[in-house]
């Protein structure tokens, strides 16, 4: 499958949305005549109408080096897949898709952690994110990256990925011992359209799979939605066939007393604005839940936060190894 | 901006190679072709704070007379450790020791001390080089004849830069030690990243405006016409996203080190702008990172 899409007609949206959010920033009759200026349409979400909200569901927008970024994620796999050595790769499921790569440590019962792609539901593959996999292997975790259906091969619906993610999960822990993994510290990390997905992990009723309530033992989520209310009306319905039962079940900020572990969440300062709120408001909402919750922000877009997840002491990298309480070396 | 997007206008006279002064001062200009120069300036800030918060403020020195001949050492504490300085880059006018002390924790956590250089701004100099030169060897000197009041082994200095802070990391390696009083294999190998080599075409672009260069400063602080002083290996590197003369420098430079039979290594980083080259310095599972700290043999 391709990568995220990356289209001319985005390209095409990039240029007309920045010129029209000058022109409505200025608010100026004066202003320069720009080719793409528009009349802000009726308010669809919070102070958004839907061209804006659209905009701040596609994260090209916000990212114009999201290319370079997605060829040098590709690229760094690539290294640490020729330093690492190729993952073991299992199935946790019936279907084909229902495969996960295991990146092992070399110490004995270490800890896991179960990293969710993102993709905007839509595209990415296990192999292209393992690019934080040395981050754990050198500090003396597995580092476990699940495959999954997509949307459109699930017709539409998110509710197959949520299923799969979590029985990848309860597979995990089921089956750690024989990869050498310590089954009561499984963690769970996701980025993206993946932290939306490892989120709804954090709200399983683990009965169903077979697996404690406790399986998860701390979450990173980074750059996630936790309400699938604005994502529902923004152009992802398009391919997202939001149903009133999916958009609840799945909006993991309206489920959060079964949430019984630590999460950190974070966002780059130059995300698109949904982006920022969607982690900001639940954040705030885990907190006031009494939930024990950190909230890290830097100065990065969508696609560059993820690269900080590969640095030991990057803003993603030191807090889930602090959270797996490990070091760098291990 | 990309090569590809770049406007076309009418092709003025050749000025150096296949560029005009335009295509010239764009090639030396790095905000046209890494938009996000300031975003990654703030996120190094950011980091530089978050990592001084984890370590502690670092023991600043001064290294000379002057006011703003100090370096910052974060020190590890491991007892007689190898030693990395870095120095800094901004096109030789700004930025600050401070501001890069993201990369530190990498080094200081795999038992190196590691230090940044403060030094004047070419606007304090007259628009002069040389002095700027002068400072940084004197803080190596400096490096080598007090490393034992830190903890540090004076035997193993090693040495790394960014930008025009690579230009002056090659002055250092290609320096006349005698006339600082220490020996001349006082630096034991270098990373010089996305940095420069030959002033000339430097000269011919519109770095002109603030640098005052001189034929002296030129040919002098020119490390790719004094590689007979080279005595340490070296690592090379630029990023694939960086100007055209920031990549044909770093690579005509490490071809001229191993025409000239000294050791080099070059890194090229694909995908990589000029500033987020610097970045990978901090990250011990980078291109960057990884290279030095094996350099290092930590």
């Amino acid at each position: 499958m391709a990568m995220q899409d990356q289209s001319p007609t985005r390209r095409t949206v990039l240029s007309h949305a920045v010129a029209g959010a000058a022109v409505i920033a200025s608010g100026a009759a004066s202003a320069q005549p720009a080719p793409a200026a528009r009349v802000k349409g009726p308010l669809v979400w919070l102070d958004m109408d839907q061209q804006a909200l659209d905009d701040a569901y596609d994260q090209a927008v916000y990212a114009p080096n999201a290319p370079q970024l997605h060829k040098r994620r590709q690229d760094k796999c690539k290294e640490v897949r020729a330093r690492l050595g190729e993952p073991r790769r299992l199935a946790y499921g019936p279907t084909p898709v229902e495969m996960l790569d295991i990146y092992t440590t070399k110490k004995p019962n270490a800890p896991i952690n179960v990293f969710i792609h993102g993709g905007a539901w839509r595209a990415g593959e296990a192999w292209e994110f393992c690019d934080a996999a040395e981050l754990f292997v050198h500090a003396g975790a597995h580092f476990v990256v699940p495959d999954f259906i997509d949307v459109i091969a699930a017709g539409g619906s998110l509710m197959p990925m949520a299923e799969q993610v979590r029985r990848a999960v309860a597979w995990v822990h089921k089956n750690a011992a024989s990869f050498g993994g310590d089954p009561s510290r499984i963690f769970i990390s996701g980025r993206s359209s993946g932290a939306h997905l490892a989120g709804t992990t954090l709200i399983a009723d683990w009965k169903e799979f077979g697996a404690p309530a406790d399986v998860i033992k701390g979450a990173l989520l980074s750059s996630g939605m936790y309400d699938l209310k604005p994502v529902r009306l923004s152009k992802r319905g398009a391919y997202v066939k939001f149903t009133d039962a999916m958009e609840d079940a799945l909006s993991t900020q309206r489920h959060l007393t079964r949430i019984n572990c630590p999460v950190i969440v974070a966002h780059g300062t130059y995300e698109t604005p949904e982006f920022q709120r969607q982690t900001r408001d639940f954040a705030a909402a885990l907190k006031a839940a009494g939930k024990p919750v950190t909230l890290l922000t830097g100065h990065y877009n969508h696609f560059e936060m993820p690269e900080t997840l590969q640095n030991p002491y990057g803003l993603l990298g030191r807090a889930v190894l602090e959270q797996m309480k490990l070091t760098a070396q291990g | 901006m990309n090569q590809a997007a770049k406007v076309q206008d009418a092709k003025g006279p050749l000025v150096w190679l296949d560029m005009d002064q335009k295509a010239l001062d764009d090639a030396y200009d790095q905000l046209v072709y890494a938009p996000n120069r300031d975003q990654v300036h703030k996120r190094n800030m950011f980091n530089s704070d978050r990592v001084r918060a984890r370590l502690g403020a670092p023991k600043r020195v001064a290294y000379g007379p002057t006011a703003m001949e100090q370096l910052d050492i974060f020190a590890t504490t491991k007892p007689n450790a190898p030693i990395n300085v870095f120095i800094h880059g901004g096109a030789w006018r700004t930025r600050a020791a401070k501001d890069y002390a993201f990369m530190a924790e990498a080094y200081v956590r795999a038992g190196a001390h590691w230090i940044a250089l403060d030094f004047d701004g070419v606007e304090n100099t007259k628009g002069d080089l040389l002095p700027m030169a002068d400072q940084v060897r004197r803080a190596v000197a400096w490096v080598y004849n007090n490393a034992k009041s830190f903890g540090g082994d004076p035997n193993r200095i090693h040495v790394s830069g960014q930008s025009s802070g690579a230009h002056l990391a090659g002055c250092v390696v290609t320096t006349d030690w005698k006339d600082y009083g220490v020996p001349s294999d006082i630096v034991k190998g270098a990373l010089l990243c996305s940095g420069m080599y030959d002033l000339k075409p430097v000269r011919l672009s519109k770095r002109s405006d603030y640098v005052a260069f001189t034929d002296e400063s030129e040919e002098k602080l020119s490390s790719q016409r004094r590689l007979d002083r080279l005595n340490c290996p070296l690592i090379v590197s630029y990023g694939t996203f960086e100007t055209p003369e920031f990549q044909r420098q770093n690579r005509e430079f490490a071809e001229a080190v191993k025409q000239a039979g000294k050791p080099v290594t070059l890194l090229v980083g694909d995908g990589y702008n000029h500033f987020e080259m610097a970045e990978m310095i901090g990250n011990p599972l980078s291109l960057l990172g990884a290279a030095m700290l094996e350099q290092m043999k930590l």
